[in-house]
């Protein structure tokens, strides 16, 4: 990794899909080794600036750059994407996956027994590693997703809303994996539509409309209203505050 | 039962059929395209074979008489599905059915005053079965025609069958000969058709997704599914060709690795096919949709049971697109004809063009899903 204090620096990002303007005029830049939270409602841009980060999608206009490189293929080894759906193969087992995983990301055998027993260990999922992915719960499959954009051991997780669907435990348990993660030197970034998972992010962006409200900590950007994220994320939306 | 959710139910499906308009449309598509081709197929409508009748008094080889000779050419001339071409010895009519351009030669019969039963000689190439049983059956009447009274219930006419050594000598077996189809079919229909829904999951599921974003190329992809189908499409051909030479007795004359060669120029081709259909499709039930589209119209103009040299001329030209006309061609002229790679060097090389062609839609299809 090209060494910078910033994992992703984005300025004026524009993507349009048809009339649909996903993203418009979007500057955020994610610094090294936080948790930084995208906050706003389901089609606000959120998941189209992970897959511009993610080199999935060029953007129509501005600038971006991630680890210090336009995002592609060089940046790719660097990344680790959690998307929405599972994406494993469900008749694989959990160890499968991780193997077929690794050997994408080009490690050595060793290295993906040793990652593989470190990860499900992470997740405990300990017993389940060699069971169906189909077989695993709805939790589960998200924890054994997780595990799966870790194996390369990348220094940027990308998390597309990673708590979508599960319990109340096993969210605040995911959420301490990720802070021990960032506490590691991993940067996160991480989309969500709870507002309470953003009082868990170093830094949170409130995202609309294809751009970023205002970016702060959760106090911060909380700070103008009567305290909570979520009265604050509409008082940003409805404009009846500045962005800063 | 109540027939609030027996309708319910019902109108839920068709409401979901109207949404579906490629669904509908292809409802009524493909019926219409599958009974064009087999109407016309199976109508006298095909170009005819090509066959000639022999003179006789220069005629050395087949050392026919002429009697009628006028009455004779002019009923076989009257024959459906048959053209008569003027050739002036049997062994020059021999000559253009190895340059393939004569289906057959039909000697003019010898007529003994004293022997009520003319007889005569039907030279075709060996390979194909196909031609021989119409150019028969039309010499048949026009022999009794040549005779003078139409045959009688029962009376046999006799119209011996020569087969010339070419390409193949000894006439195939059915099997020998539906052989090289059903590996073609076999392989082009599995490989195609488990690509396409291999694919379509690996889109719907998110791992293509996960894929895209990490450091494998598209060329990586493409060629990792490609080694992974072939090696089950071989296992596929060499399962369907041990059972067709041990048990059913087909033949192969040519090299084995020539069978194989042909196959997998096939399937990389029907890989990449299934990569490309598969971004047209949303779910399982569209891919399952293109196979009677991409496949029959192969089946019926690939030669597989009527050779391509009788359909219609824009048709045959249609067919020549076709991998499947292609690699049963190659096929039948290996294990038939016991052919080398320079008999069927001119179908390996349609089949690559048309592999080469698929490879580049795929890594299109590939390219638009990332930037």
């Amino acid at each position: 990794m090209v060494a910078t204090d910033l994992a992703v620096r984005s300025s004026g990002l524009a993507r349009s899909f048809g009339d649909v303007d996903a993203l418009d005029g979007f500057d955020l830049d994610v610094r090294t080794g936080e948790i930084l939270g995208l906050v706003g409602p389901n089609g606000a841009g959120k998941t189209t600036f992970i897959r511009v980060v993610a080199g999935l999608l060029a953007p129509d206009e501005g600038e971006i750059e991630v680890l210090g490189r336009k995002p592609g293929r060089v940046t790719a080894a660097d990344i680790g994407y959690m998307t929405q759906a599972a994406a494993l193969y469900e008749d694989l087992s959990l160890r499968e996956n991780l193997g077929f995983f690794g050997r994408v990301y080009g490690l050595s055998r060793a290295q993906i027994v040793d990652r593989t027993a470190e990860l499900v260990s992470l997740v405990h999922l300990e017993g389940e590693e060699d069971r169906p992915v189909r077989q695993l719960s709805g939790g589960q499959h998200q924890l054994a997703n997780l595990t799966c954009a870790m194996v390369h051991g990348p220094t940027l997780l990308l998390l597309d809303e990673p708590t979508v669907g599960i319990d109340p435990v096993l969210r605040r348990s995911l959420w301490e994996r990720f802070a021990s993660l960032r506490d590691a030197g991993i940067t996160i970034l991480v989309t969500t539509h709870v507002m309470e998972e953003a009082t868990r992010c170093d830094r949170v962006a409130f995202v609309n409309a294809g751009a970023v409200l205002t970016v702060g900590t959760p106090d911060e950007v909380s700070a103008p209203g009567d305290g909570s994220i979520e009265d604050a994320f509409l008082a940003f939306r409805d404009g009846r505050e500045e962005p800063s | 039962m109540s027939r609030a959710r027996i309708g319910a139910l019902a109108a839920r499906i068709v409401r979901g059929f109207r949404r579906d308009p490629r669904t509908l449309a292809l409802i009524v598509v493909v019926p219409l395209v599958v009974m064009a081709l087999i109407g016309y197929l199976i109508s006298d409508d095909r170009e005819p074979l090509r066959v000639a009748v022999a003179s006789g008094e220069s005629n050395e080889t087949c050392g026919a008489i002429v009697s009628d000779a006028d009455a004779f050419r002019a009923a076989m001339a009257a024959q459906p599905g048959i053209e008569v071409v003027e050739v002036t010895t049997c062994d020059e009519g021999i000559a253009k059915i190895e340059s393939g351009e004569l289906e057959g030669v039909v000697e003019y019969p010898v007529i003994e005053p004293k022997n009520p039963i003319a007889t005569t000689r039907v030279i075709v190439a060996g390979t194909d079965p196909r031609v021989e049983e119409p150019i028969v059956r039309a010499a048949t009447i026009a022999l009794a025609a040549a005779r003078g009274s139409p045959l009688e219930p029962g009376e046999v006419a006799n119209v011996a069958v020569d087969r010339v050594d070419v390409p193949g000598g000894e006439r195939p077996s059915t099997i020998s000969y539906s052989a090289p189809a059903l590996i073609t079919v076999f392989a082009f229909l599995f490989t195609f058709m488990l690509t396409s829904v291999a694919f379509l999951r690996e889109r719907s599921s998110g791992t293509l997704e996960r894929l895209l974003a990490s450091p494998i190329t598209r060329a990586e992809i493409l060629s990792g599914y490609l080694l992974g189908f072939l090696g089950f499409a071989s296992i596929q051909a060499l399962l369907v060709l041990a059972y067709s030479t041990l048990v059913l007795h087909a033949r192969i004359e040519g090299a084995l690795w020539l069978v194989l060669l042909v196959i997998a120029v096939l399937v990389i081709g029907c890989v990449n096919l299934g990569i490309t259909l598969s971004f047209f499709a949303r779910n399982e039930l569209q891919v399952i949709q293109f196979i009677p589209l991409v496949l029959l119209p192969q089946i019926f103009l690939g030669g597989l049971f009527w050779p391509t040299a009788t359909l219609w001329p824009p048709l045959q030209w249609l067919s020549r697109l076709f991998p499947v006309t292609h690699a049963v061609s190659a096929l039948r002229e290996v294990m038939i004809a016991g052919g080398g790679l320079a008999d069927v060097a001119r179908d390996l090389a349609a089949l690559a063009a048309f592999a080469l062609a698929m490879v580049g839609l795929g890594v299109l299809v590939l390219r638009g899903q990332r930037a």
